[in-house]
């Protein structure tokens, strides 16, 4: 930055973005999960836990006052659950990413679980404007009958605008590793503006959507049991979005989902979380009090 | 590449069965469409890496680039019943091939498939095979994509009124996308694949309830 706290002319971009960095670790103390250990630094703010209701379960709202992700901006966040801690990371709203002319906007999670403790990463849905490049990579390392649960969704862009997959780049990288080093790895790459087809039969539809259900221990007859429950969900949805779930290459669930509206995807998500809680923990979805 | 090598790809539609039955895919611009984004976005970019890895692994006489490939295969195919399609097809190449070649990185890799060190996906197979062949590598990737395009157009003709000659059409079309294809993938690529709406259907093909075929 410039002394006058400006961007001098001809500088470069990079210069301008914010190095964030969030620590988070969780413990269970007695029937609850407390946040005994954290650490921020800008954009993102730090705000406490709270507990959103009797299942012992600690949430923690992401927050970014600046609005969203600017180009050069490079956030960490790095989660740590200790043994049979149960933690919600969610958001407040969308992650919005800014055009940008130079540097991508970048955000790394790395999320540690450990034995027996559960790790719900449900953040709001992420909207790359038009010109934006964003890259995230989210990484978690699970230990043994450690359960880790990902909702990881965008959207096509400001739809209201009528923008619609015109962002830059856009790159994610999921994987969780069990205890045993099997890995399921979502990688893609996307450059609308630059491939003649845009990105393809899934520009037809306005939000992506992945969850991810992990847990090394259980049976496979309760993956199964899964599947068909969340498969249920998605026939039930059928006339909203399209759907599809299986079983990905270590113990858990994949489901993919497209929806054309942010009510319609957030009306599957909702359904498709609650069976997972029910069924697994016998939890209901939490209120997370966002509006 | 022989179309009657009996790898077992007949009986796999990678999802387009279930494509079809939903009505995403039911003409001939319909499945150009639907083909043309999964080499684009899906199997040119991390199916078709894979194979240049295997390739490139018989190439310095390693195996252990074409095995850590095989493992990202298996990770990043979420899809049980694509994934299970793509090992069984692969285990039978290696199997065949390594019964007729005594080259020793084809001989190892077998013996790891076999004992489920390494998952066994066809790309690999086929790369690991090809470069073994004396095959060049760009020629390896062609023959992997150029198999699956006429797996695709075999598996619509069973599955849909669409009539050879529109088949040929279609692959005579997509020639020159797989030859670009072909011409991309280096094994220094990172594999990536962003193909949801075939990945949806993939997934849904395991409850179809009348099926022709396994994936």
């Amino acid at each position: 930055m410039t002394g006058t706290g400006g961007t001098a002319a001809g500088e470069k971009t990079s210069s301008v973005g914010l190095d964030g960095e969030l620590v988070l670790d969780y413990v269970r103390r007695g029937s609850r999960t407390v946040l005994a250990r954290s650490r921020s630094r800008s954009p993102w703010h730090l705000s406490p836990s709270m507990a959103l209701d009797e299942t012992g379960s600690a949430c923690t709202f992401l927050l970014n006052p600046s609005g969203g992700l600017v180009g050069g901006d490079r956030l960490s966040l790095c989660a740590t659950l200790g043994a049979d801690a149960h933690a919600i990371l969610s958001t407040p709203s969308a992650n919005r990413v800014y055009r940008s002319l130079g540097e991508p906007s970048v955000q790394s999670v790395e999320l540690t679980v450990g034995p027996g403790a559960i790790l719900e990463w449900v953040p709001e849905v992420t909207i790359p404007f038009a010109g934006s490049r964003y890259r995230q990579t989210i990484h978690a390392a699970l230990a043994p009958g450690a359960t880790i649960v990902i909702w990881d969704a965008i959207a096509s862009g400001r739809i209201a605008r009528g923008e619609r997959w015109s962002f830059t780049e856009l790159s994610n990288e999921i994987r969780i590793t069990t205890a045993s080093g099997g890995s399921l790895l979502e990688r893609g790459c996307l450059t609308p503006t630059s491939n003649e087809d845009g990105v393809g039969l899934a520009g037809g539809w306005d939000y992506v959507a992945s969850l991810y259900l992990v847990n090394d221990q259980a049976g496979a007859e309760g993956w199964e049991r899964m599947e068909e429950s969340l498969s249920g969900v998605l026939a039930d949805c059928s006339e909203r979005v399209l759907g599809g779930v299986s079983q990905p290459a270590v113990p858990g669930v994949a489901v993919k989902v497209l929806a054309r509206s942010a009510p319609d995807l957030d009306a599957v998500w909702q359904a498709l979380w609650s069976v997972i809680r029910g069924q697994l923990w016998g939890f209901q979805v939490p209120a997370l009090r966002r509006y | 590449m022989d179309s009657f090598f009996p790898s077992g790809g007949y009986a796999f539609s990678s999802g387009l069965e279930a494509a079809v039955q939903g009505g995403a895919v039911r003409t001939g611009e319909a499945l150009s469409l639907y083909a043309k984004d999964f080499f684009m976005q899906g199997l040119g970019r991390r199916e078709a890496v894979a194979v240049a890895r295997a390739w490139s692994a018989v190439a310095r006489g390693k195996g252990q680039g074409a095995k850590e490939a095989d493992w990202e295969l298996e990770a990043m195919n979420l899809c049980r019943e694509t994934r299970m399609a793509s090992r069984q097809m692969g285990r039978q190449v290696i199997r065949i091939v390594a019964g007729q070649n005594p080259s020793s990185i084809l001989q190892d890799y077998l013996a790891e498939v076999e004992t489920g060190r390494t998952p066994g996906h066809v790309a690999v197979s086929l790369g690991l095979t090809l470069g073994a062949c004396g095959w060049e590598k760009e020629e390896a990737v062609a023959a992997y994509l150029y198999q699956h395009a006429v797996g695709l157009v075999s598996a619509s003709l069973k599955l849909f009124p669409i009539g050879q000659r529109e088949a040929q059409r279609l692959l005579d079309e997509w020639t020159p996308m797989l030859s670009t294809l072909s011409g991309a993938a280096g094994e220094q690529m990172e594999m990536t694949a962003w193909t949801p709406v075939q990945d949806i259907h993939a997934m849904r093909h395991k409850r179809l309830t009348m099926r022709l075929f396994r994936s």
